[in-house]
């Protein structure tokens, strides 16, 4: 895939846009039936929530994938699955990994909350599978973070522009933009702009 | 305080465990080594346990004795070219026919195709008689067979946890009763975490005896946990380990990843998760009951549209109905239709019948099927064995049923299966391996078989002395001394000399017995008739027996019925 691509996935899609709590969101419809949905600070103009739609093999829906932003409350799924990462709240070293997303004007961030080692077990590698790897010389962590932005416009990660930092238990990653990211989402959000958001009760449209 | 009960529940590896007895207070108990008793799997042989394919090479020739699979090689050709059909895939709803005389390999070969198409092709393998049942319409059997064999490949991402096992704790409440708690901490080569296990998965875990140090894979969606095996850092915990305990590498990586995985399953089998009435509950228990259309058609919509998304797969699979001449003309009109479906299976049917009767018509036809669905089929012929070929069948099914056999008792073997049948050859094996046994010998050898061969009789043996000596034999006389009409008018008589109604028989009406016995000879013409009437006996000799040794002796009306099993002879 290329920025043209996806890109042009975009302009495709139906969009329907609408001002809610400071914040413009938009609803994508491409054509091949997926739906997104983004959240654009009216401050900033940067992406604070991207979800896709997720169905599963039967087209049944099960709920929204958050790529950006804080992810959803999760039901308790213990009864349903019988397993889970245990989140016992006495032993505070227990508490499970969390990863959230966040956008900045300049790079991509990723929040990894509850590591309570220390800052120099961390590694962070670019792979040539397209993703970046999170180790722990401990041992205890390990985590493949895929990029779906550079996913989406056919970009490898590189490892020159990942850096990260560990403060309050949370590891946070930064990934410097590349040009042609920024290019894009330049022109994303031109699209965007010219959506028309007076209406205050739209219907967005779903198949 | 501590029960023994729960040490020999819960505890039967030697695996420490941690028990939560009210407050956090923590015993520690190592029970006994439970004894490992090895499962042998055990196999039974059936009579087509000895095929595994059809013995064909990659170009599609037959090789002469392979998979199993003896001689019959033009057949065996013309099923390995369906078999490429049906790989293909392409084209639905084709008939084929196997012909042939009994025992010449018709069921060996459907068997072979099935071995040969692998688990991923749906088989269904049905007899003609299988249709007939009081609980579903003829049709109904055949759709649900039909559906049966066409497959849906579906593609699904899921879930799995995959690690090995550090530790695994599990605390239950003093009383015994009550939730359970229970943690897992699993690791991989990079990283481990704790998870919280749920009652369902502690169960899961303590009845699969998964302990520290092994390898496994939890599906999240479904719960179903999979040992791969031990890890090979714990390799030296024991001394003494089964045989069928196998050592794996710790897994790499994430200890969740997502996985594509693939399931086929039937069309029936959608069906019936889909018709409300049984729900899926249904699919074991067997009890189906008739299926609507409409849930049919919504299926068919349904599986359509999915394949059309590219979520689905059509896998067209295969429905053999052995006996086909037990289907009646209902069912091959219906079949008729069903073949031109596209969704249908490729049908091959098995018959050893010639010209002969259709069920159900007073029309005669090739091999029993109408003409109409003859056309539609293609007719592989099978061909009796050579003696050559006998002796190879002979020699495979002596190494199935693990029993050794001299040269000349096989050569002996094959004499016989060449005079009578292949099938009464083979049952000898089993038997004179058993005769021989009791001698004490580990071979099979020419006195063994002389042996059951005088034991059992063959078909034709037993033919021979049945038509030798047919007179001795039980109800032989009454069906050659009185006609079914001699019979019946016989009935109606007795019932009205008795004053009963066909309908009700009861133990009065026995009280007012016939009054003249001559009238019954009147009425039955040809037969003499005796009543007595204490007990009411009536007896009637054909004269045409000067012997007086066959007759019918019917005793009151309440036996009227068993008549015929109950007739009895008088001297």
């Amino acid at each position: 895939m290329t920025s043209d691509s996806w890109l042009k996935i975009i302009q495709n899609a139906r969009k329907t846009a609408v001002i809610e709590d400071g914040k413009r969101k938009v609803h994508f419809l491409m054509e091949d039936g997926k739906e997104m949905v983004e959240e654009y600070s009216t401050d900033t103009n940067v992406v604070v929530r991207r979800a896709w739609k997720q169905k599963n093999g039967f087209g049944t829906n099960i709920g929204w994938m958050v790529e950006v932003g804080d992810p959803e409350l999760k039901q308790n799924n213990i009864e349903i699955y019988g397993i889970e990462e245990s989140s016992n709240t006495v032993f505070n070293f227990l508490l499970q990994p969390i990863i959230t997303r966040r956008i900045t004007k300049a790079s991509l961030e990723w929040r990894i909350r509850n590591l309570s080692y220390p800052e120099s077990v961390y590694s962070i590698t670019a792979e040539h599978d397209g993703t970046m790897t999170v180790r722990t010389s401990n041992k205890k962590y390990f985590k493949k973070i895929k990029i779906p932005d550079l996913e989406r416009i056919g970009l490898k990660p590189e490892q020159e522009r990942i850096s990260f930092r560990h403060q309050y238990n949370t590891l946070i990653i930064t990934y410097k933009k590349p040009p042609q990211l920024l290019d894009v989402e330049k022109k994303i959000l031109a699209a965007v702009l010219q959506l028309k958001t007076d209406s205050k009760d739209v219907q967005c449209p779903t198949s | 305080m501590f029960d023994p009960f729960y040490c020999n529940y819960l505890n039967r590896n030697t695996q420490i465990l941690k028990y939560h007895v009210s407050n956090y207070f923590l015993f520690q108990i190592s029970t006994n080594v439970q004894e490992v008793r090895e499962v042998t799997r055990i196999e039974r042989i059936g009579a087509h346990s000895h095929i595994r394919g059809l013995g064909l090479n990659d170009s599609l020739e037959p090789r002469n004795v392979s998979q199993g699979m003896v001689g019959q090689l033009m057949a065996r050709r013309a099923a390995g070219v369906i078999l490429e059909m049906i790989k293909e895939s392409k084209i639905a709803g084709r008939a084929i026919l196997l012909a042939g005389q009994p025992g010449t390999g018709k069921t060996a070969i459907a068997m072979g195709m099935a071995q040969a198409l692998g688990l991923d092709t749906p088989f269904t393998s049905m007899a003609g008689s299988e249709i007939y049942s009081l609980e579903m319409s003829k049709t109904e059997a055949l759709t649900q067979a039909i559906r049966k064999s066409i497959g849906v490949r579906i593609k699904e991402e899921t879930e799995i946890i995959e690690g090995e096992v550090v530790e695994i704790q599990v605390d239950r409440p003093a009383t015994g009763i009550g939730v359970k708690v229970g943690k897992l901490t699993l690791k991989t080569t990079e990283m481990e975490t704790i998870y919280d296990l749920g009652n369902k998965m502690i169960d899961c875990l303590m009845k699969e005896k998964v302990q520290a140090g092994d390898v496994i894979t939890i599906d999240k969606a479904t719960g179903k946990i999979n040992r791969l095996g031990r890890s090979f850092t714990r390799a030296r915990d024991y001394d003494a380990t089964g045989s069928q305990t196998r050592f794996v590498q710790c897994p790499e990586g994430e200890l969740q990843k997502r996985k594509e995985v693939v399931h086929t399953v039937t069309l029936h089998e959608v069906d019936v998760i889909n018709s409300r009435t049984h729900g899926f509950l249904a699919l074991f228990s067997g009890d189906t009951g008739e299926i609507k259309s409409e849930v049919r058609d919504q299926i068919n919509a349904k599986v359509a549209e999915w394949r059309e998304e590219g979520k689905a797969e059509i896998v067209p699979g295969v429905l053999f109905i052995d006996e086909v001449h037990m289907l009646d003309i209902e069912c091959f009109s219906f079949l008729n239709r069903a073949l031109e479906n596209e969704m249908a299976p490729v049908v091959i049917m098995a018959t050893n019948r010639g010209i002969t009767r259709i069920r159900g018509t007073h029309y005669k036809s090739p091999h029993g099927i109408p003409i109409d669905l003859l056309d539609r089929a293609i007719i592989v012929p099978t061909s009796p064995y050579q003696e050559k070929e006998l002796k190879e069948i002979l020699k495979i099914r002596c190494e199935e049923e693990d029993c050794e056999m001299t040269d000349d008792a096989l050569t002996v073997l094959t004499r016989i299966a060449s005079e009578t049948s292949l099938r009464y050859a083979i049952q000898l094996i089993t038997t004179a391996s058993l005769v021989s046994r009791r001698r004490k010998t580990t071979e099979v050898s020419i006195d063994d078989v002389k042996r059951v061969y005088s034991l059992f009789l063959d078909e034709n043996r037993s033919t021979q002395f049945l038509k030798e000596y047919q007179d001795d034999f039980m109800f032989n006389e009454f069906y050659f001394s009185l006609t079914w009409l001699e019979y019946i008018i016989l009935i109606l008589f007795v019932n009205r000399r008795l004053g009963v109604h066909r309908s009700d028989h009861d133990d009065n009406a026995k009280n007012d017995g016939p009054k003249s016995p001559h009238a019954c000879l009147a009425a039955v013409g040809s037969c003499q008739v005796v009543i007595e009437e204490n007990p009411l006996k009536i007896i009637i000799l054909r004269k045409s027996f000067k012997n007086n040794k066959s007759a019918l002796v019917y005793r009151g009306p309440k036996q009227m019925k068993t008549l015929a099993a109950s007739g009895e002879t008088v001297e």
